[in-house]
């Protein structure tokens, strides 16, 4: 018996049905809904998220933000490996994110990418790695899954919808699509330690800071017509709220 | 430290300082670069037990600081010991004693002498022929001449004597021995790369005979990199044939390391996957770049903020090692009102200072990508945003958030000014 749990506790990457029961570390996910629906409350420390999406812009980022915020206060680093595009300071900021505890890796893709994910992962203990690998094996994504869990970092790839088809070791795998006007749905298809939960919707972070800066909503495919009345309205409302103080338009 | 018969060594571990194969019995020709580069590789190599290595340059031997790790390495008497067998493993005969003074020291290693104060430098070495010290021939024969034998005859005559028969040299020279006189001297510096080549006496034409002198390569490479308190973590290995191109050997390692087994270990994996064009004559081996190497990687407790900064160096230096020095960055923002422009990539020392606009996008797009705007539904806006004409740059433009049709949420704005049209700038993603 000895052997056996000697055994069990010198190989971390195999699964224990007991793991999650025992109570998985975790970081609150800043969205109250989501973390009632994850088996530990929350994202998942040591051990990997998948995030799935059809197409970029369902807020898939913008969903750590709370978690990465409480990251960066705690001291510790959110790494970024090769985004896709340029992290936007001001809006990094303005959600708490600490810029002086971000990194951004840029490898040039492929096998480099994977590795840097990999030695990110290894490096010191806690923080967050950020990854968009392209295309990711099964054997790489295990590698990752437990290099994550050697330094209990927050590891969260971002991947297209269509890798929700295949297996995967990773311990979170959501899917985000839009959902409503304001919303973001998201679907748990995989949690370890418990069933995947039903959809949740939270809302879109654009949503809060829409409304209370830019009073013009439009409801219809756009014409000339309104982008016009848009812009008549943008005069009162964006006064004083823009980093740069409008004219008023004149036709 | 002396290494009387350096030359011998470098020869018999198959770095003899010609290119032809000496007969057999026939000395190996003293090759005065080669022995150079010898003991500038011991002393990086001895740097691991001291941190004050010099090397005297006027004679085939090093001064090594031992008084100030004797806590750390025992007696001096062990450490000479230690330090000979070591050597004697890497090829090379080293002979260690050890006095209060440098040159004391250099007296006492062909005996093995350990003296441990300076009262007893004088009854210890008065016994030792005058051929030993360190003093060039017309002076032993001057010597020779007036009937002195030991050093202690020299040691009793008076100061006066001694500068009228042999010039002031002599006596500045006693007095270093006896530590009257300070003897200050140029430490030496543990290099920021490792290079080292291995002519081989015979062609080795398997891949498995190239472990054993391999092997010894790695482990000096080692001993200076516990010398420096540095790591490797990528290796380039050139074998050399005869008329025909070398074969390169490019070893990478996950983490940074100093342990010869480790190294080896993947060495030998490579090696036994490599087919051999020809039979090898050389072997170069060579470090670009040494970096810091924290032994307590394993410690339990590293939470706290300075060990958060220590990973992330050690991480960025990792990272930089393989993928170059623009791979890592940090993110600041810059002042200026227009998206493109108010973003640049900072270096870790560099501290980030922005604006916070919580409403803005998650990514910016390096350039705004022209669009056809019914293809969205706009969802808030506008937002103005105009500025730029002092430096040429003059825009005016309303951003719009906007949705397309897979639910996509984009940012978009209409430019007026320099161009007239719609692009996309950002995602919320």
């Amino acid at each position: 018996m000895n052997s056996i749990n000697q055994l069990l506790n010198a190989t971390p990457q195999l699964w224990k049905g007991r793991q999650a029961s025992r109570g998985q570390r975790t970081l609150p996910t800043g969205h109250a809904h989501l973390d009632r629906q994850l088996p530990g409350k929350g994202w998942p420390r040591g051990a990997m998220t998948e995030l799935m999406t059809h197409k970029p812009g369902m807020g898939e980022f913008s969903l750590l933000f709370p978690a990465l915020a409480d990251t960066g206060r705690q001291g510790q680093w959110v790494i970024l490996v090769d985004p896709p595009w340029i992290p936007y300071p001001a809006t990094l900021e303005g959600h708490g994110l600490l810029l002086e505890r971000l990194l951004l890796v840029r490898t040039g893709g492929g096998k480099q990418s994977l590795w840097a994910c990999e030695q990110a992962l290894r490096s010191g203990r806690g923080g967050a790695v950020l990854a968009w690998p392209e295309r990711i094996s099964f054997s790489r994504l295990r590698r990752l899954q437990i290099a994550a869990e050697s330094s209990s970092k927050l590891a969260f790839l971002f991947r297209p919808e269509n890798a929700g088809r295949e297996s995967s070791p990773a311990a979170l795998r959501l899917k985000l699509g839009p959902g409503g006007r304001n919303g973001v749905r998201v679907d748990i298809l995989k949690c370890r330690g418990s069933r995947p939960a039903e959809p949740v919707t939270i809302p879109h972070f654009f949503s809060a800071y829409g409304k209370q800066q830019c009073q013009t909503h439009f409801h219809a495919t756009l014409t000339e017509h309104n982008i016009h009345t848009a812009l008549a309205g943008s005069a009162l409302s964006a006064a004083g709220t823009g980093p740069a103080q409008p004219r008023p338009k004149r036709h | 430290m002396r290494f009387p018969q350096l030359a011998q060594d470098l020869h018999s571990r198959g770095q003899s300082g010609t290119s032809v194969q000496p007969a057999a019995g026939r000395a190996p020709e003293p090759n005065e670069e080669a022995q150079r580069q010898a003991l500038q590789r011991l002393a990086a190599w001895c740097y691991q037990y001291s941190d004050q290595v010099c090397i005297p340059g006027d004679r085939s031997g090093l001064f090594v600081e031992a008084g100030a790790s004797e806590r750390l390495f025992g007696r001096t008497e062990h450490l000479g010991k230690r330090v000979e067998q070591e050597l004697g493993q890497l090829g090379y005969l080293a002979l260690a004693g050890s006095a209060p003074t440098p040159e004391a020291a250099w007296l006492a290693a062909p005996e093995r002498m350990h003296i441990a104060g300076p009262s007893h430098v004088r009854r210890q070495m008065g016994p030792l022929p005058l051929n030993r010290l360190h003093l060039d021939a017309a002076q032993q024969a001057a010597m020779e001449r007036m009937g002195f034998r030991q050093l202690r005859d020299l040691l009793r005559l008076p100061r006066k004597s001694l500068t009228r028969r042999f010039g002031p040299a002599l006596p500045d020279y006693l007095d270093r021995i006896l530590g009257i006189r300070p003897d200050p001297r140029a430490m030496y510096h543990p290099p920021e790369a490792f290079s080292s080549r291995l002519e081989l006496l015979a062609e080795v034409h398997a891949c498995q005979g190239l472990l054993f002198p391999l092997k010894r390569m790695l482990e000096e490479l080692c001993g200076v990199l516990r010398g420096g308190d540095t790591a490797v973590q990528s290796l380039q290995i050139v074998l050399g044939h005869e008329d025909h191109q070398d074969t390169p050997l490019n070893l990478g390692l996950q983490s940074p390391s100093q342990d010869p087994d480790r190294l080896l270990a993947v060495l030998r994996e490579r090696l036994e996957r490599l087919r051999l064009p020809r039979a090898v004559r050389e072997i170069r081996l060579e470090a670009p770049t040494l970096l810091r190497f924290n032994a307590g990687q394993h410690s339990l407790f590293r939470d706290t903020p300075a060990e958060q900064q220590q990973d992330i160096r050690q991480l960025t230096e990792r990272l930089q090692a393989r993928l170059g020095s623009g791979a890592v960055s940090g993110l600041t923002g810059v002042e200026d009102h227009r998206p493109e422009y108010s973003w640049r990539p900072r270096t870790l020392d560099e501290r980030p200072a922005c604006t916070a606009l919580a409403h803005r996008p998650a990514w910016l797009l390096p350039n705004p990508k022209p669009c056809v705007i019914e293809d969205y539904r706009i969802l808030a806006g506008p937002e103005r945003i105009e500025s730029g004409w002092w430096d040429g740059r003059d825009c005016r433009r309303d951003y719009f958030i906007v949705r397309d049709a897979q639910g996509s949420t984009l940012w978009a704005f209409r430019e007026y000014k320099p161009r007239r049209g719609w692009y996309l700038h950002g995602i919320f993603a």
